[in-house]
């Protein structure tokens, strides 16, 4: 609970307008996407400026309350899950294009602005803000950021730190401080290359420096059905061995083709393995390497093959595409949406895998994935209202993220840490590396107030002295354990 | 070294000796020089320097040892016996390559397959995959491909205290953890020794076509923007500017399929107008690598400038007008080299001027090379970042002896 003053303080920093303390209100604060986690904050704040922000975060430091910011809270892995009793810090109405250079190629935002409307605000000059994750048409770029989002087109393009030149950040003293520049190699440490995908533990962002991108000439989506998702990815392999380097590479299962067509129609082909390859650049350029894709998905035996012939054919495929972990709902009562990587090499044995640990709990799982980059996104299906059925369901998620680290991959490719995968980092990770990275925490923010309890497995304190072991205070009294 | 505190020269050799074997580590002047075999060797060496405040450089090929502030080390750590490829995913385009392999080498391994790291630093015979990564060097591929933050996707470092610490991993989609590897990246070995580094990998273009368009240098600059903003798949594009010739040169590449190739080459001629088109020659890529080197035969100042690709025009105007002889070369993404091989005199005023009109855009001026005559007299980083608090707590954290280049970095990190 905050006390009197402490909520005094904090409407002085953001007025009155700006602060919720009422539960009712604060319940639409205790979770993002990863809904099975919440947690109930002590105020919301909604700042409008850096400078409330600071005064905010300085008001948190003072106090030592530990504060998480949050933007749309599309998250999938509990990032934007409140302390409890702390403060949310929500930037929704920070959300101006401050500056839009083209002929330098970059944007000045505050952190609430939706990811789709920066390349809305740019399309007329014919550039686009790549990263696309699923959510762009409502999460925000401090969110972006903060999860170092990617989406399908990250193939080609890059995630969120390819595209963020620079930052505003608060830090977590209320320090404001800035990383990088819109010119290239600023001097000193690559801050915003740390920053970004921090998942809101080493600051809030209050102002992003985003790099735009010239819209290619020609763009050609390709749609291939296949027997299975395995005959799928072996297409995927040619065409990457082929020299190609496409703007995305998806592949769905059977399981996901049917909830997309339920949800949006999609008209996709049924088959066991549906690849979708996108092609962008110049128009020769594309039309001839859309001939090689032709050709391998043919060689690999494709029963059908088709090119979307208008954008609009082509914006329905990618909305059956992007729309499938919502679609989910329409064949399970629930489902847990999962995010692993693993050297796209390794698809077949790893789905080969996936299908036998499925069976044997006799859960269904669907697989949608970014085949290019070997990032996974297996759908646990389940139903909460058969008893032990959501236990199993969560433990074989977690199986299968042990399952992409053995096969020397990751246990996130976008979706975060946060707060549902920690355990799964300490799995990933050697003690060493974690020890490692918890001295870059320790340098942002010593009282761990930013987002505190996230990514890492178990909370830890930053003893202040290097050097030989000297128990922290509050380890002394009892208070916290150091590991 | 002759002596410190705590241990003389002779002891400190002894000790590293016993941890490298007594092949590999000698006296070098004042120096030992170290070339452990293993990352646990390494962690030796440092526990060993740390415990006993003994300051390390790392160092590879020695080509940009002269870049930041001068440090005389104690021990000279050489990377040379770590020099594998460990692994060559091709299928997967990533590898792993020890810090230790000479940029070149591990260019020509990842060729079998067709594939490169998309980048191409400065004296690639010479320069290792670990000093690359420590100056985050880049060349004409940047404006295609992106830096070294776009293309280091995991790293195995070893800090002061001789910690071994893995980041990042060997897929190129990855949000686990803090990605050590981009603090690592570009920060001179002040806060660990990278000791191997994993890559994604480009296919090698297949095709290319090159061109240099001659004129003055606000036609050049506008046609290099008109290039920048079209769709034309540039994968380099640099300005030059020469003393003592009265035109620059604007040097194009472009990738593609043949007939791409084709258009591309009748577009750049119609937007270029009256100026003249050829087809460039065979070292125009390698500007940069002879510029420096034409600046260390006669102890020229060196330096880096980057900028906003619409601030290029004005910086080139200006090194025109400074009088001196000077050479320098732009890569279109804005990041210059610029040598002043006399004159000195002036060059601290320019560089205070140049500095100055590119600040306000966040852009900055980087000294590689002073002159012997003004060693001391000019501030190579002049970071005036608000962050500089901030990375001093980062050093404070990693290095609290300062033992890995003391000195050398920002703000005399």
């Amino acid at each position: 609970m905050l006390a009197p003053k402490q909520i005094d303080e904090l409407r002085a920093a953001v007025g009155d307008g700006g602060l919720i303390t009422a539960e009712s209100q604060l319940q639409t604060y205790e979770c993002d996407g990863l809904t099975n986690f919440r947690v109930l904050p002590g105020a919301v704040v909604l700042p409008r400026t850096a400078e409330e922000v600071q005064a905010v975060v300085r008001t948190c430091a003072r106090h030592r309350i530990p504060f998480v910011s949050r933007g749309a809270g599309t998250g999938l892995s509990g990032g934007a899950l409140p302390a409890a009793g702390g403060v949310v810090i929500s930037l929704a109405r920070m959300n101006r294009i401050l500056e839009v250079d083209i002929a330098n190629r970059y944007v000045l935002v505050e952190p609430g602005v939706i990811n789709a409307q920066v390349t809305q605000r740019v399309a007329a000059d014919e550039y686009f803000y790549a990263p696309d994750p699923s959510s762009q048409s409502v999460c925000t770029i401090g969110g972006n950021v903060a999860e170092n989002s990617g989406g399908a087109h990250c193939l080609k393009y890059g995630f969120t730190v390819t595209h963020t030149l620079a930052l505003e950040v608060v830090l977590p003293n209320g320090e404001m401080a800035h990383f990088g520049a819109a010119a290239l190699d600023a001097p000193g440490y690559d801050l915003a290359g740390v920053f970004v995908g921090s998942e809101g533990t080493l600051g809030v962002a209050t102002k992003v420096t985003l790099r735009i991108v010239r819209r290619p000439e020609e763009v050609q989506t390709l749609l291939a059905a296949f027997e299975t998702p395995s005959a799928a990815g072996q297409a995927v392999s040619d065409i990457i061995a082929a020299g190609m380097l496409p703007s995305a590479l998806e592949i769905m299962d059977t399981l996901a083709i049917e909830a997309a067509e339920a949800a949006v129609h999609a008209h996709y082909p049924m088959c066991g393995g549906l690849l979708l390859v996108e092609l962008d650049g110049p128009r020769e350029e594309v039309e001839t390497l859309m001939r090689e894709v032709r050709a391998i998905a043919t060689k690999n035996r494709a029963s059908e093959i088709r090119v979307a012939q208008s954008d609009a054919e082509r914006a329905l495929i990618w909305k059956g595409r992007k729309a499938a972990f919502a679609a989910m709902g329409r064949i399970s009562p629930n489902y847990i949406v999962q995010d692993g990587v693993i050297p796209r090499t390794a698809l077949p044995r790893v789905l080969e895998q996936i299908e036998q640990m499925s069976s044997a709990v006799k859960l269904r799982v669907a697989n949608v994935f970014h085949a290019g980059d070997g990032n996974l996104h297996p759908l646990v299906l389940y139903d909460r209202a058969i008893e032990g059925q959501e236990e199993i369901a969560l433990d074989l998620s977690y199986r299968i993220l042990n399952l992409c680290v053995d096969n020397g991959g990751s246990i996130t490719g976008e979706h975060g840490v946060g707060k549902e995968k920690q355990q799964a980092l300490g799995y990933m990770f050697s003690e060493p590396d974690l020890q490692t990275m918890q001295l870059v925490r320790c340098a942002f923010d010593p009282e761990n107030l930013s987002n505190p309890d996230k990514v890492f497995p178990r909370p830890r304190l930053c003893g202040d002295k290097p050097g030989p072991y000297t128990p922290h205070p509050l380890e002394k009294a009892g208070v916290a354990e150091i590991f | 070294m002759s002596t410190t505190a705590t241990m003389t020269q002779e002891e400190a050799l002894k000790r590293l000796e016993a941890i490298a074997g007594p092949a590999d580590a000698q006296v070098d002047g004042d120096a030992i020089r170290v070339a452990p075999g293993t990352a646990e060797q390494i962690a030796e060496v440092l526990r060993f320097a740390n415990e006993n405040g003994l300051s390390v450089v790392p160092t590879g090929g020695g080509s940009k040892l002269g870049w930041g502030n001068r440090v005389t080390p104690e021990i000279f750590l050489a990377m040379k016996r770590m020099n594998a490829v460990r692994e060559h995913a091709w299928q997967d385009l990533t590898c792993t390559v020890e810090a230790g392999c000479a940029w070149a080498a591990m260019v020509l391994e990842l060729a079998q397959h067709g594939q490169m790291v998309a980048l191409d630093p400065l004296w690639p015979d010479r320069a290792t995959v670990g000093g690359v990564v420590a100056t985050n060097d880049s060349g004409t591929l940047r404006v295609r491909y992106g830096g070294l933050r776009d293309l280091v996707i995991g790293m195995t470092i070893v800090l002061a205290d001789g910690t071994i610490a893995k980041s990042g991993g060997k897929v190129v989609k990855n949000v686990a953890g803090y990605d050590l590897h981009k603090l690592m990246t570009g920060s001179f070995g002040t806060l660990g020794v990278i000791t191997e580094v994993n890559f994604r990998l480009h296919p090698v273009e297949q095709r290319t076509e090159e061109w240099t368009v001659e004129g003055d240098t606000e036609t050049l600059s506008a046609l290099m923007m008109r290039v920048l903003g079209s769709t034309m798949q540039v994968s380099a594009m640099q300005l030059r500017g020469l003393h003592r010739e009265s035109s620059d040169r604007l040097d194009i590449r472009f990738c593609g399929s043949a007939d791409c190739l084709a258009r591309h080459r009748e577009e750049l001629k119609a937007i270029a107008g009256n100026l003249a088109v050829a087809a460039a020659g065979n070292d125009v890529w390698s500007a940069r690598g002879r510029l420096i080197d034409n600046a260390e035969g006669r102890d020229g100042l060196v330096f880096k400038a980057t900028m906003l690709p619409g601030q290029i025009s004005e910086a080139h105007k200006r090194l025109a007008a400074w009088g001196g002889e000077t050479i320098c070369v732009t890569q279109a993404c804005g990041i210059m080299t610029a040598a002043m091989l006399d004159g000195y005199t002036y060059a601290e005023q320019l560089i205070g001027e140049l500095r100055e009109s590119l600040r306000a855009s966040g852009a900055s001026v980087t000294i590689l090379r002073v002159p012997e005559t003004m060693r001391g007299e000019i501030d190579v980083w002049d970071c005036r970042a608000d962050s500089l608090p901030l990375m001093r707590e980062i050093k404070r954290r990693f290095d609290p002896n300062r033992v890995l280049n003391p000195g050398r970095f920002v703000g005399g990190i």
